[in-house]
Order: C-alpha cells, then structure tokens, then sequence
C-alpha cells in the first residue's frame, strides 16, 4: 500500500492596526503609550445614546492597505454589526464590514517549495474597530478563575483592518513569506507602520489537512499568534498534530485552538465560540467611493517592494540579492534612490548601501531615519573610490568619519590628511629622493650590488609608503625607487 | 390665568415684554407639577432644582427661562437618565443629548425626566420600571406610548413643550391619546446623538406643544445638522418661521384606499369627514392613494426591523461600565445573565429574543434581510405616492385611550394598533399628531404625513386646521 500522503490546506486571517491619529469612530487618540482609560470618550465606551461617526482618514488607510494587495476598491461598502458578549467589547457588538468590505479580492505572491511563483489569493480587506484590552490578575493571565479583571478601553475604536486569504497556503513557510511579503507591502502603502512588536499585527490561521486517501479533515482555527514565528511555528504544530490524528484514523473536528507560544502546543479554546450574527449597522450609512477618489489615491501610492526590486536588477543591474535587501525597509530603498540622483555607479552604490551602511546601523542599532550621511556625500565618495581618487581602505576611513562626525566628504578627507588621488609623479620623486638622502648607506649597499634579495629595496619602499600615509600604488614607487637608484 | 397655563409662543413673547420673570413662570410650572404630579406620574426624575440654577445662567436665548420636560431616554449631563430601565441603575451620562443641547443653549430650563415605556418599547406608558403614567384628560385611562410622560406633562401643564422621541407612532399616539400637538420630524432632521437607541433607523426626536405654532419654534431650534450623527441631514435649511398667511388652496390631501375598510372608534371616523370638510372649504382636494404593500406588510416588517436593531442596540448593558451590576457573580456569563434578567423589563426582554431569532443566521435571510427589503419597497410606494399628492391624511389609532391594563395580555392586539403610525418611520417621513376636539372628556387627534424634509409645510397646513378645529385646553390633571 502507498504510504498515506497529507496536504495542508491554510486560510490565513489578518488584522493590521491602521496609522490615523484618531480612532475610526469618534476622535480620542490613537497613542499607543497611553495611561489606560485615558484615550476614551463616550462613543468608543459605547455610552447609552452615542453614536459612530466614520473616520475618512482610516478609510483613505484602508484603501492604501487594500491596493498594496492587489484589490479592488468597491464603490460601496456597508458596515455591520457583529454581537457577541465579552467584557472588552463595550457594546455587545463590534462595528465591522466583514459582509459588504471596502475592497474586492486581491493576491500576494510567495515562492512554493520548487521556487515558483505562486498567487496567494486575498479574500478581501475590510475596516473594523479594534476592542478593549482585558488584564487579568489570576496567574495565567486569563479571564476565567482570575479575582479579578480589569478593562482598558484605550483599545477600544483602534482602527483596524482585517485581511482575509483564501486558503491558498501549503506550508508554514509560505505562510510566513504571505504575512512578510503583505506587511512590507502595507508599509509601503502607508496605511500602518505595522510594528509587530506593538501588536500591531496579529495572526489567526485556518488549518485542515487533505489526504491522499481522499479523506478531508475539518477546519480548525488557530488564534493568538503575534509574531511570525509563532504564526510559522503554531502551524507546523497543527499541520503535525493534525496529520497524526488523520494518520490513526481519528476524525479532525471543527474548533477553535489557542496557540500557546511559551508551550508550543495549541489547546482546545476553553470558552466556546460565540454566537455570531449580523444586522447592518443603522448608525452609519453606507460608505461610498467615487473613482475619483480611488483615483486620487493610487496617484498616491509608491512603488511596491517587489516592484521596486525588479526594477533595480532588470533597469540598474543590481543583483538580485542585494535588490530584495535594499527594497525590504521602504526608508533604505528611499535613501538608495536619492543617491542615485548624484551621478554614481548605481551597482557600487547599492553595494555600499547593502554592507557599509546597513553594518553601521546594525552595529549601533540605529535606522536609515537616522543615518547621518547624506545621499549626496555618500554618492560622491563612492564615486571617487570608483575614479580612484581614493582607494577602497580610505573610502571605508571617510565612511566611518562622516557617519561618526555627521561631516561632509571634504572635511571628512581634510581632517584624516587624506591626499586625493594619491602620492605620484613628481611629488612622489620629491619623497623618495628625501629617503634616499636621509638613508646614504641603504642607498651605498644598492649600488654596489650587495642587496641580492631586494630586501634594503623593499626596506626603502617600506619608508616611502609610510611617508605618503599609504597613498602612493606600491607599483609605482617600487618603479619609481629602482629608477632612482641606477 | 395661571402662568403655566400660557403656550409657549405667548410665554416667550411675555417674558421677552417683561410681563412676567422667568422665576416667576418656574414657579407656577412647579406648583403645577406638584398639584397633579401625584395623579399623572408623567415624571421619573424632577429636576425643579437644576431648573433653578439654569435660571442663575442669564441666557438671552430664544428660550431663555421657558420650562421643558425631556423624556427620559434623552442624555442629560450630571442627571439621572433611565430610558425606564431598571437596567441604567442611577446612571448619570457625562453628556448632553444635541437636541437638549440646542433647547440649553437657547435658554428652556429642565424640570424633569418624562416617564416612558422602557426603552421606548411599548404604546402605553405602562411598560415602565417606574410605573405607569396616568392620562391627564382622564385618569383611569392610558397616556399613550411610549412618550407618555413627554405628551402628559404638556397636556396637564407642567410645561408648553417637551420633547419625546418616535420609533412607530411614540410621539403622535401620545400626543392624541393626551390632546396636544406632536412632530414626528423627517428621519435624520433632528440629531439622534444623546438619544437612548431603541430602533436606530426609525428613531426620531420630536416635540409636543399645545399649539402648532409652539411646535415650529421648537423645530426652529433643534433642527440642526449635527456632525455627531451621521443620519442627520446636511446642507438643508428650514424656514420654521411662523406666519398666519398660509393655505392650502390647490393642495392634494390623500386618504389612504386600503385603510377605508379597517374599523374606527366612531369620534375618529367622524373627525375624518369633519377634517376632510374642513379641507376642502379651505381649497384643499380630497383624493385617495394606494399603498397596498403598506396596508399588508407593514406592521410585521417594522417590527421585524425595530426588534432586530433593538436587541443590538441593547447588547451593551452588561453591568461593565454603568447602570445595574452584580458583584458577587461566579463568572463573566453568570454576571451578564443576572445583569440582564433583573435589569430588562419583560417587554424589552421578549422583543431582545424576538429581535434575536429573526437575525439567527439560520433565519436571517427570511426574516431580517427580508424586511430590510420591503421597507424599501414601502418608502418607494410612499415617494411615488407623494409625486401625486401633498398630504396624507389619516387617523393616529383606530380607538380612544384605552383604560390602564387593558389590552396588557394581547400583545399582537397592541402590536396592530400602531399600523397608522409606524409605516411613516419605516420610509423617514414627518408626522403631524393633530387635536381635533374630544369626545366626551377624551381628545381625539388625526395625523397628517407629507414627504420628506416636508415638515415646515405639514406645520402650516396645522396652522390652518388649529384655527378651524380650535386650540386644545389644558387637561385637569386628576384635579
């Protein structure tokens, strides 16, 4: 009998806060760092009598977010309201599109396990409200056997916007480059700066399992991941346990798991699934977009990383990888372009983008924002260590000069006694007819044809390079010497 | 003549000339309410002494020291506001409703919160944790709902106008029921913010007054576009001015063909034909409309509707943030589960589970989504109906007020009742609640719907009617 085969078959369900200074639904701030309970107001509490309004910028966000994926904009959208009862949701229901969303379908692509190209295909994107945050004072940080708990609605209208794939992911690693590849995207776009490590980014999945054997196991939602290891680990665990179960010939039933990083395992979601429906939300009319509108703000949105890197190895000729490492940080990829500006050797830019620039930041942990040198001076220095003004050894002294100064390429040069172009020709002569003047002896021993091995020789090319600091071709002064000795 | 008996537009005009002080007027209202208060009950919370400090403020308003009464489902800032629930506890908004914003600023002076049906939910005043209203015209017999206490206290003179608000007929049965003026304004003409949701898409803030000219200086005031509600309307203006000067020469008044056949209490049949001559002497032209998917469908898609949003709308009073709580609950579910058994009256109770399995996904579709679909089938027949016609005349309700506890044990009865109000919620159209004359100690009213936005002429054609079928008199209160 043929060994058993198993396929994963994962939907990946996305929520990405979205950059606007105030909450999608009244006017509090959106300040991450707050005092709790101190960004709230009547309507983000869900007060008796109050009612949404819908922040335009938070929609402007979420179209960005919604082209950066490839998806349509709908010229209508509803909003909805999705019941369920839980302390941190202070009216019962959440204000949320999830039937009539603001985009139609889009597509991420990721590489499969042969390295082709494969279409992730987006459900769609639709805005919603974030809830309250819950802290709990039993010890394992959950609601239930907690004393007591406590809510904080600073959360609560934090703009957001769900992304739903369909299940068109195989495996843990293309899930992990479909969530990647969409989060630079989305940074780009500008709707979020989706830093993971502010929560601005959490992961469920949706994981089943296809058998060779034609059996189908059933769905299973994974929650609670928010990073993307644990998103890449809680699926190779479910894909594992799942397998296993279908392998004894056990049934894989529908539920709700938790995924537990500091175990590694996920667990039977202890509360069940609540009851959901949905009523179109009367407080807010529908939200129409004129192309005109849409229009407006594609005008606006960059380029794409992807884009971006394709373009920089099919038009400039920078390898592939140093293209992807340069495009993955919309800030460097916009550094990179403005050197551009300053007629330099787009290759040797990028190369000296990729190491030196992204070495002194990784060692000082500091970002491209903060990067002390200009486009201009780092354009002109590899441009002169290219025309062989300066060697590649005093190119990197100027580089660590200018980052450690925030100083110019000028300055940079004076102050280390740099001579551009280096010590030739005459002023080279000048030096080595001073050696030999100072060094009577050495000279003697040369003529007379004692220094068989060319050691006193190599001992006066020791001297002349020291006296030039370097900045003569030991060529040309080892000619230079042998000329002047005959 | 007592002061309190004086309607509004005298009272703003006296106050204005110095004939009399705004204490003094405060005074006579107070001694009125405390005088019937103990028969009507038309109030959950007085509010005489915050009325009082108001008074302190100097406001030059158009309003400026005229005493209201707001139903107790409308925010008041620092001031108790139970929508009739048990469920608010003591709940004291941090806000101000817009529309009582407005009224504040143009200087009316609160002296209570009117009793209601809790939640709005209900069209007798009975339906209350604290109590049922009496009518004022005749004590043993229901004020109308669910602003019962909003059209008592007016009727009974507390106060020359007050503010309800109107889901399926809340403001114009009581307003007939109690024999005062009452506005169902067009749905998104006064801000809904700081009102208490019932049904969210049918809601509407209105006003009572003894005369229709008091109803057009209130409108004049709180029909304002609030960007806090996004239903309000936006870059209208309306000329609430009052003017003698008005007619309805020309005008099409339509009955409606499919209500001829439905059975009427007799002083309402005949206040139709009295209106209908009035009318027509004045240049009017009696027509008829067809609105068959109105007469058919009606009462079961408002309901379908109304219940759906109202069980959302009340999802958020879990004992969390305000109003009744637990402490001793075992658990989140245990504390949400006794919260909203004690907290909900059984009215509010049965339309939550009503408004609960008709949005069940399994019957969403059939019932929910499905009426979403006749209502709009329901505001075309009226538009295309009022590409025809000015007006639509008809009754409130078929019958008088009914004595307190009557009809309480068939609710579908009750539910029926309201076919003559609640279609005009259902399309956002304005409502006129009309005094006719009484019968017997009982007022009768009729009602006048016009199209959208056409409140300020639906108004006029009142003006007209009030000098024919004269001014209502204020009710004795039980005294």
């Amino acid at each position: 009998m043929a060994e058993l085969t198993f396929t994963p078959v994962i939907g990946i369900e996305i929520h990405i806060r979205l950059k606007s200074d105030t909450k999608i639904f009244c006017s509090c701030s959106t300040n991450p760092d707050s005092e709790p309970n101190t960004n709230i107001c009547p309507v983000c509490m869900g007060l008796p009598g109050t009612l949404p309004r819908l922040n335009h910028k938070v929609v402007e966000q979420g179209m960005r977010a919604g082209l950066a994926l490839n998806c349509g904009i709908r010229p209508k959208s509803l909003f909805f309201r999705k019941s369920y009862f839980y302390p941190d949701l202070p009216k019962g229901h959440q204000i949320s599109q999830c039937d009539l969303p603001i985009t139609t379908e889009g597509f991420i692509e990721v590489h499969d396990e042969n390295g082709n190209l494969k279409k992730i295909r987006v459900h769609h994107l639709h805005l919603e409200e974030d809830v309250g945050s819950l802290h709990h004072s039993a010890s394992d940080g959950r609601l239930e056997g907690a004393a007591t708990s406590y809510v904080d609605y600073n959360r609560s209208g934090m703009p957001l916007a769900e992304i739903v794939s369909e299940p068109d992911v195989s495996s843990a690693k293309e899930a992990v480059e479909y969530v990647t590849t969409l989060r630079r995207r989305v940074i780009y776009s500008g709707a979020s700066d989706v830093e993971l490590e502010k929560g601005m980014m959490r992961f469920d999945a949706n994981v089943s399992m296809k058998c060779s054997d034609g059996r189908w196991g059933r769905k299973v939602e994974v929650k609670n991941m928010n990073s993307f290891k644990a998103l890449e680990r809680a699926i190779e665990f479910e894909i594992k346990r799942q397998r296993k179960m279908m392998l004894n010939g056990e049934e894989v039933k529908q539920e709700t798991r938790h995924w537990n990083d500091a175990k590694g395992v996920t667990t039977a979601s202890r509360t069940k699934e609540f009851y959901r429906k949905f009523i179109v939300e009367p407080d807010l009319p529908p939200l129409h977009i004129s192309q005109e509108e849409i229009d407006a703000v594609k005008a606006k949105m960059p380029e794409m990383p992807d884009v971006k890197a394709n373009r920089y190895v099919n038009e400039l000729n920078i390898p592939r990888e140093v293209a992807d490492v340069i495009t993955d940080d919309k800030n460097l990829a916009a550094y990179f372009e403005e050197c551009l500006k300053f007629d330099a050797n787009p290759v040797r830019i990028s190369h000296w983008v990729r190491t030196e620039v992204l070495r002194v930041l990784n060692e000082t942990q500091k970002k491209i924002s903060d990067f002390t040198i200009t486009p201009e001076n780092l354009a002109k220095l590899v441009s002169r260590v290219d025309e062989g003004k300066l060697s590649t050894t005093q190119g990197k002294e100027v580089f660590d000069y200018m980052f450690k100064n925030n100083s110019g390429i000028d300055e940079a040069i004076k102050n280390l006694g740099i001579t551009e172009g280096g010590v030739a020709g005459n002023a080279l002569n000048e030096i080595i007819q001073n050696i030999l003047k100072e060094n009577p002896d050495v000279l003697e021993e040369i003529k007379s044809g004692k220094d068989k091995k060319g050691k006193k020789l190599k001992f006066l090319q020791g001297l002349v390079m020291k006296e030039t600091k370097g900045q003569a071709k030991p060529q040309e002064v080892a000619a230079a010497i042998e000329e002047a000795v005959k | 003549m007592e002061l309190y008996e004086l309607n509004l537009s005298f009272l703003v005009e006296g106050l204005k000339a110095k004939k009399f002080s705004p204490l003094e007027v405060y005074e006579s209202c107070k001694n009125r309410i405390e005088k019937c208060e103990k028969n009507i009950h038309a109030l959950i919370t007085r509010t005489e002494d915050f009325a009082k400090s108001q008074l302190n403020e100097n406001n030059n308003g158009i309003l400026a020291g005229v005493p209201t009464i707001l139903k107790d489902n409308l925010c008041t800032k620092g001031i108790k506001t139970t929508a009739a629930s048990k469920i608010l506890g003591d709940w004291r908004p941090p806000y101000d409703a817009t529309a009582w914003k407005d009224l504040r600023e143009a200087g009316a002076v609160l002296m209570g919160k009117a009793n209601m049906d809790e939640f709005a939910m209900g069209n007798t005043c009975g339906n209350s944790a604290y109590g049922a209203t009496h009518n004022p015209n005749d004590i043993s017999r229901v004020p109308g709902g669910s602003s019962g206490g909003s059209a008592a206290a007016v009727s009974a003179g507390y106060v020359p106008f007050s503010l309800g608000s109107d889901t399926g007929g809340s403001i114009r049965q009581p307003a007939s029921f109690c024999g005062v003026y009452g506005l169902k304004p067009t749905y998104g003409m006064v801000s809904r913010y700081g009102l208490i949701s019932y049904g969210s898409s049918l809601d509407q803030i209105g006003p009572f007054a003894r005369t229709v000219r008091d109803l057009q200086l209130v409108m004049s005031v709180i029909s304002q576009y609030d960007p806090m509600d996004s239903s309000c309307f936006r870059g209208k203006k309306f000329d609430f001015t009052h003017s003698e000067d008005v007619s309805v020469k020309g005008k099409k008044i339509a009955l409606v063909k499919e209500f001829q056949d439905f059975k009427l209490d007799t002083p309402i049949s005949d206040a139709m034909k009295k209106v209908q001559k009035i009318l027509e002497d004045e240049g009017a032209i009696i027509t008829e409309v067809s609105l068959p998917v109105v007469a058919r469908y009606a009462v079961a898609c408002y309901y379908a509707l109304a219940m759906s949003e109202a069980h959302t709308n009340l999802e958020r009073y879990d004992g969390i943030r305000l109003g009744y709580t637990v402490k001793d609950a075992s658990g989140i579910k245990e504390m949400f589960e006794r919260v909203r058994s004690y907290g909900f009256g059984s009215e509010v109770k049965s339309r939550i589970i009503a408004g609960t399995c008709l949005t069940e996904p399994s019957r969403c579709e059939e019932y929910y989504v499905a009426a979403t679909k006749v209502r709009t089938l329901i505001a075309q027949e009226f538009t295309k109906a009022f590409e025809d016609v000015d007006f639509i005349l008809q009754p409130v309700t078929p019958s008088l007020p009914q004595k307190i506890g009557e009809n309480d044990d068939d609710e579908m009865k009750s539910y029926a009742t309201d076919l003559y109000t609640l279609p005009v919620n259902l399309a956002g159209l304005p409502g006129l609640s009309f005094f006719t004359g009484y019968s017997g100690n009982l007022p009768v009213g009729l009602q006048l719907i016009g199209k959208r936005w056409s409140d300020p002429e639906i108004l006029n054609t009142g003006i007209i009617l009030e000098r024919h079928l004269g001014t209502p008199k204020i009710a004795n209160g039980g005294e």
